[in-house]
């Protein structure tokens, strides 16, 4: 690793739109540089779902996510520091970020307990007891060594209310602490905190400006993207936006959907990271402006247009809807064909995000897309709202949500 | 479909030019791209081009396709497009050879097809009606493949029976179908182990009008699958010879099946042309790196690297040292290692491309052989690959993936 005195992380804003919180970036990390606004497709256990590095290089992908849970139990951290990091151990020469561990602790084990020292959990493998603490979270990254690692932070379930949120936002500033302690290779790899506090603004707001005291590269805004309501959702983002540093990148956790994308970007969201797109190939479904295609609808059977015939990716060029039809969920390469495509459409929409920012002509982009988007139904109340907070009117629908349909794009997520 | 025998050395092999359509030609010996459901096993149409960019011709199985047939009855381009591999060529056959075909179902004036939802059956004129659909380059006739070394006399006699009644009907249809006017008919030969019946197959197709078929497929040898893998040289050589010698030279012979390459070898120092990368892809499958040798040296070598072994867990070496394919020059053997445990997909499929890789240099070697007239070293060196005894090539089912990948659909169901 480099040794040099130039930070591991660099960020600049290259464009602001002059309307919303909207901004274009340029972030520098060791292994690559990442225009921003991003979104980061994840590589859970050191791969992408099917896809070949230098497919995704092909796609002009900048940085991926790995899983510091799953990479800690295997390959484990003794091979990871022998192959030198994760970057050498899969071959994947740009920039890496990795999570904490603590959210799939939270999310996949059932035995999983918290408390000041840690999250206490069983092995999936033989069932013995660990304990992952802020310093064990940091000593697996370190092994790792992605280009940005993700303090180990206090998760409860976005439903939760009470005073156990307020225990896990403090207990997570307590542990950001820790973890900046416990560090080894700050000079080549940046910590991001952890922005907690549930749905409550009053307690995000105390996190943000606790967190903002820590001498960091960057923040993640989390506890987001779990069943809450999208009323609250945005919300809790606008307001994380509002009091975050402008000359430093933030990233919204877990969040993937194309519309999300676009409103969380007016929000004043730089990255973004979401399973949805490849786990949603495996089933057969390819993304669109519209939404999603399942192929294997009948409907597809014999259409032999491509899945977007503005779509430059590979699988566009040269397969039909049809053979996808065919092939979708039955042959194994069907699954790389459409992870392909729908990594292909998140970077493209980032792409022409950022592109549009940098015209100052974002908030029509927003208007557009939102066209496209909602075909022949309404456009959701707190898009609508989320935008308007930011200064980005939409047009009237044509037609008026009625309740029912309100209620299924509230839990379309 | 065009072919030109180049040379033809008595005891080692023949090489030649296959020309299909106004493609470029392909030589022969020559290995035929093995596809389920269209696509080259596990590899995007991208990433196989990272394997190689030369023309290919395509071997594309009714048993994973079929369920195509209605759509590419509406396809007006090449078949090859429709299955996202523009510009090669295309060869349609009845049965996957990478996996098991059933026994049975042999009832009379039908075909059993095995597919992905169960057995179906075809009439000669059903199976017609559906390759004039897939209208591909190159098709094989109707037969009765369902023998082995151990199918009775009566099994077999009956398959050379119905293959012939199946036949009677292909020849008849192939030329009022006008799909198929630009497509070559492949005449299938069957008979098992038995010399006889071979002999009746292959005088069954030889009485047919001049221009009826433009070559041979040999088949009833094996039921694919594995089981190719495990057949007796000393079983299958006599009758496949016995075969070749009453076909005239300037027909194409092909022979499908995952044959080890020691066995390939004596196929073609025999006069069979065309074979198939099924083994490639059972290695693949069973997550083995074919490792044996093709160039003479004199280090020791092992037929395979065994990826599910954990004591290469920490070996960051190639699969294959000196290997340029794409897997060996990006990637190790810790991380294909690591790839196994997880279940994750791109195991496989970095291993079929450096399966592809290697066996297709491995064809390139024979046909350089024969023209050098060295065919018997080779041979020699692939049996031995410098140690005291010929290499067991065979590939067995790997307990451990199967159980743990539950193959075919495992790796598309494994969440996240």
């Amino acid at each position: 690793m480099s040794s040099s005195k130039i930070p591991p992380l660099t960020y600049k804003v290259v464009a602001e739109c002059s309307v919303s919180k909207a901004r274009a970036g340029l972030m520098t990390l060791r292994h690559s540089e990442v225009r921003t606004p991003v979104f980061m497709p994840v590589g859970t256990q050191g791969t992408l779902k099917g896809i070949l590095p230098d497919q995704l290089i092909e796609l002009d992908c900048q940085i991926l996510l790995g899983n510091t849970y799953h990479l800690g139990l295997r390959p484990g951290i003794e091979t990871l520091q022998k192959a030198g990091g994760l970057h050498n151990f899969m071959g994947w020469p740009r920039a890496i970020l990795t999570d904490s561990g603590g959210f799939q602790m939270v999310s996949l084990l059932q035995l999983a307990e918290i408390d000041e020292r840690g999250v206490n959990f069983r092995s999936p493998f033989d069932q013995s007891e660990c304990m992952l603490t802020p310093e064990h979270s940091m000593q697996i990254q370190n092994a790792i060594g992605a280009d940005i690692m993700m303090q180990l932070d206090d998760v409860v379930k976005t439903t939760t209310t009470g005073p156990r949120v307020e225990e896990a936002m403090e207990r997570t500033i307590r542990w950001v602490d820790r973890c900046i302690s416990a560090h080894a290779r700050n000079d080549d790899q940046s910590l991001f905190p952890i922005v907690q506090g549930g749905l409550d603004i009053p307690l995000r707001e105390r996190c943000v400006f606790a967190l903002m005291e820590r001498q960091v590269r960057g923040f993640a805004v989390g506890g987001l993207s779990g069943g809450e309501s999208k009323h609250d959702f945005w919300r809790m983002v606008d307001v994380c936006t509002d009091h975050l540093p402008k000359e430093k990148p933030r990233y919204l956790m877990g969040v993937g959907f194309a519309a999300d994308l676009v409103v969380c970007v007016a929000l004043g969201i730089d990255m973004f990271d979401c399973v949805f797109p490849t786990r949603t190939a495996r089933f057969g479904c390819a993304l669109v402006d519209g939404g999603q295609l399942n192929l294997k609808q009948q409907k597809y059977k014999n259409d032999m247009t491509p899945i977007d015939v503005d779509c430059g990716c590979n699988t566009c060029k040269r397969y039909t809807r049809s053979y996808l039809h065919h092939i979708a969920t039955n042959e194994n390469v069907s699954c790389s064909l459409l992870s392909i495509h729908n990594v292909a459409f998140q970077l493209r929409l980032m792409n022409s995000m950022r592109e549009a920012i940098q015209r100052d002509e974002f908030p029509q982009f927003v208007r557009d897309f939102m066209d496209r988007h909602f075909v022949g139904e309404p456009i959701p109340t707190w898009i609508r709202e989320a935008l308007a907070a930011v200064n980005i009117e939409l047009p009237e629908d044509a037609v008026q949500p009625t309740e029912e349909q309100e209620k299924r794009t509230e839990k379309s997520r | 479909m065009k072919f030109v025998i180049k040379s033809i050395s008595k005891n080692s092999g023949r090489l030649g030019q296959l020309r299909i359509k106004e493609s470029q030609e392909l030589a022969t010996p020559l290995l035929m791209q093995t596809t389920k459901g269209g696509s080259i096993p596990y590899l995007t149409a991208d990433a196989f081009e990272m394997v190689s960019n030369e023309q290919q011709l395509l071997q594309l199985t009714l048993s994973t396709m079929d369920q195509m047939a209605e759509s590419l009855a509406l396809w007006t381009r090449p078949l090859s497009d429709y299955v996202g591999l523009p510009g090669h060529n295309t060869v349609l056959m009845i049965r996957d050879p990478c996996e098991t075909t059933p026994a049975g179902g042999n009832d009379r004036d039908v075909m059993p097809l095995f597919t992905r939802r169960g057995k179906e059956s075809l009439t000669a004129t059903q199976y017609m009606e559906m390759v004039a659909k897939f209208a591909p380059d190159v098709y094989q006739g109707l037969c009765d493949a369902d023998t082995n070394p151990e199918s009775t006399k009566k099994r077999v006699q009956k398959s050379v029976d119905r293959t012939e009644r199946f036949m009677n009907e292909c020849y008849a249809l192939h030329g009022k179908e006008q799909r198929l006017a630009n497509s070559t008919l492949l005449a299938p030969i069957v008979g098992g182990y038995n010399t006889f019946a071979r002999t009746q197959s292959i005088k069954h197709a030889k009485e047919q009008p001049a221009g009826s078929y433009g070559g041979y497929i040999l088949e009833g040898f094996h039921t694919n699958g594995l089981a190719a893998t495990t057949l007796s040289a000393a079983q299958l050589l006599p009758i496949v010879e016995h075969c070749l010698q009453q076909l005239e030279d300037d027909k194409p012979r092909l022979m499908p099946g995952a044959f080890t390459p020691l066995l390939t070898l004596e196929l073609i120092r025999r006069g069979v042309d065309v074979f198939d990368t099924s083994y490639a892809y059972c290695a693949a499958a069973n997550y083995k790196a074919l490792t044996f040798s093709y160039t003479k040296d004199a280090v020791q070598h092992a037929a395979f690297l065994d990826l599910t072994d954990d004591e290469i867990k920490e070996q960051f070496t190639p699969l294959l040292s000196g290997c340029t394919c794409l897997a060996c020059s990006k990637h190790t053997r810790a991380y294909i290692h690591h790839l196994y445990k997880t279940h994750e997909l791109l195991g496989p499929i970095l291993l079929m491309i450096h399966n592809l890789h290697h066996y297709l240099g491995f064809f390139a070697a024979i046909r350089s052989s024969i023209a050098a007239d060295q065919l018997p070293e080779l041979i020699e060196h692939v049996r031995l690959q410098n140690t005291d005894a010929e290499i067991d090539y065979r590939i067995e089912a790997n307990a451990k993936v199967i159980s743990k990948a539950a193959m075919g659909k495992g790796f598309i169901a494994a969440a996240v």
